[in-house]
């Protein structure tokens, strides 16, 4: 058990675990915030457990993650359109917090991997999850106007 | 065609080749000559893709 495994354990703990009740209880507004801030806190929390356990390969967990969560909050954007059109949830105190996290935790294993290839991954890794993130939530809370008479 | 935007879409390809092809070396584990050559091919075949999407969809 080390510093990273720790901090890993308390944003799962603490962020999974608060989302996995937000997706379970409550308005549909929250759940689809709770939806969406769940990969916000899960790939971070894969990125330090890569740095605690010295295991590269779950920084490639991350980058799946990355890619993946905000997509299945847009699938869940556009088959709930007309339900959340009536009551958009915004949450972007919430929203911002969660990319804090991620702000927070990228630059601290860029730090530990040191200026490498494998810092530049984890760079890259920290750009999606912040911008699928900010992404997503857009579109839970109304959409972007330009495309909705694509 | 004219000379014109053929040499644009060369340009447009290599750009889009040269950012696909980076963002694999900075993605693979090892860097060695086979991983190199299926990272040029498979950038080129994005390099396609991108560009006719980029085509199909008309707004940047």
């Amino acid at each position: 058990m080390n510093g990273w495994i720790l901090a890993a354990a308390v944003i799962l703990a603490g962020g999974v675990g608060a989302t996995v009740w937000g997706v379970a209880t409550g308005p549909l507004r929250r759940r689809v915030v709770a939806q969406n801030l769940c990969t916000a806190f899960a790939c971070p929390a894969l990125l330090l457990l890569s740095q605690g356990y010295d295991r590269p390969s779950y920084v490639d967990l991350a980058l799946v993650l990355a890619l993946l969560g905000p997509v299945g909050t847009l699938v869940f954007a556009r088959l709930l359109a007309d339900e959340l059109a009536d009551d958009p949830p915004s949450a972007w105190g919430l929203t911002y917090a969660a990319a804090a996290v991620g702000a927070l935790v990228v630059p601290a294993v860029c730090v530990a991997a040191g200026p490498s290839r494998a810092m530049a991954k984890l760079l890259f890794v920290g750009v999606l999850l912040i911008g699928g993130n900010v992404v997503a939530s857009r579109a839970l809370s109304g959409g972007f106007p330009e495309a909705r008479h694509g | 065609m004219t000379g014109r935007t053929t040499l644009l879409a060369a340009a447009e390809l290599l750009a889009w080749w040269a950012a696909l092809a980076a963002l694999w070396l900075v993605l693979i584990s090892t860097v060695d000559p086979l991983e190199l050559a299926v990272g040029a091919a498979v950038a080129a075949l994005g390099a396609l893709a991108a560009r006719a999407a980029r085509r199909a969809v008309s707004a940047w």
